[in-house]
């Protein structure tokens, strides 16, 4: 539905609505010669809003017609900015020496024992020293004293033998 | 110069892509023109029903036909080019107006004496009407915003309920609320004023 307001309004509304003033006001005439002051500004206006832009003396040859402007002369200036970017780049990296070696521990090289088998790369650790062995109650019982390999004959062996009771006089 | 084939300068080819793009440019141009002769005088009557002086009217109208060249690529996807262009600049206007709020208040009523139509009337009929209106100016400044516009809008008498709620980006439902708020609240303000005198 699209209905003019206008006319809506005007059926009900009065003068003490006011909206004989903002119709007054939408109705004035533009001020003359408006047309061409916009023609002017957009005359004066930049025309290019592309990235890349010719500059100010080109453009001056380019509108009298010297001087053709085309998406091939554009594409070949992009193609030149590119070519001397990549250059430059390339001649920095082909100038960088490579660095020397890190001032870090350097690895021994593995040599594979002559004759046998090599160690699959296992590096050799140092044997580390037995840690102090404290004496404790549990581990000297659990000690076992030495046992004669053969006891004496007629004797039963150490363990073995009956305790005697102990005489005291 | 055929335009069909390619043009060869020496060694350089000229393709007819860049033929095309100056007719195209042409066209574009043309078709700008168009927009300004037939919608300048209506976008200069929104921008000043907005703004209410004359120069910075026509500064928001440059402004819009400036902005329409920016966008001359898409010039044919829009639709209603007149509801396209009156937002532009109902949108400029309004930008306008809120920057200027820094700056001193215009004399509405020498102003509004100055533009309005003279025939027939005294010098003292027209400073009375000049002075009803711009009472009437500053009770329309004193609505809300969502209703001032509309209340604004409405009075142009091209645009219809429809085109309106284009404009605002509203339902045209919102639209005929707002107008009827708008034209109770302006109602109320001019009576309530008129009872003080």
């Amino acid at each position: 539905m699209s209905s003019n307001l206008h006319n809506a309004m005007s059926s009900d509304s009065g003068p003490s609505s006011g909206e004989d003033t903002l119709r007054l006001i939408a109705s004035l005439p533009a001020p003359a010669g408006l047309e061409e002051r916009v023609y002017k500004a957009l005359r004066a206006a930049p025309r290019s809003g592309r990235v890349l832009a010719w500059p100010q003396r080109f453009r001056a040859r380019i509108a009298s017609g010297t001087v053709m402007e085309s998406n091939w002369m554009r594409a070949a200036a992009a193609a030149a900015i590119v070519f001397v970017v990549v250059g430059g780049g390339w001649g920095v990296y082909s100038r960088v020496q490579p660095g020397q070696a890190g001032k870090g521990l350097v690895m021994p090289q593995l040599m594979p024992s002559s004759g046998g088998l090599s160690g699959s790369g296992a590096i050799r650790t140092p044997v580390t020293i037995p840690g102090p062995k404290v004496g404790e109650q549990g581990t000297q019982t659990a000690k076992k004293p030495a046992v004669p390999k053969k006891a004496a004959s007629g004797q039963h062996p150490e363990g073995e033998a009956t305790p005697q009771p102990a005489v005291s006089q | 110069m055929g335009t069909g084939q390619a043009i060869y300068a020496g060694w350089m080819e000229i393709p007819t892509s860049a033929v095309n793009e100056e007719a195209r440019r042409r066209a574009e141009d043309a078709a700008i023109a168009a927009l300004v002769d037939q919608y300048a005088g209506a976008l200069y009557r929104v921008a000043y029903s907005v703004l209410r002086n004359a120069t910075d009217a026509e500064d928001a109208v440059q402004e819009a036909f400036l902005r329409v060249l920016r966008h001359r690529d898409t010039l044919d996807e829009v639709r209603d080019q007149r509801v396209w262009l009156i937002r532009i600049v109902w949108n400029i206007a309004l930008d306008r107006k809120r920057r200027a709020k820094t700056r001193p208040e215009t004399d509405d009523v020498s102003e509004l004496a100055r533009v309005l139509p003279a025939t027939g009337l005294s010098a003292e009929e027209l400073a009375a009407a000049a002075e009803h209106h711009a009472h009437v100016l500053t009770c329309v400044e004193r609505l809300p915003a969502k209703e001032r516009e509309v209340l604004l809008l409405s009075a142009f008498e091209e645009l219809t309920s429809v085109e309106i709620a284009a404009v605002l980006e509203i339902t045209e439902s919102s639209v005929r609320s707002r107008l009827f708020r708008a034209r109770n609240l302006m109602a109320e303000l001019l009576d309530h004023d008129r009872s003080l005198r």
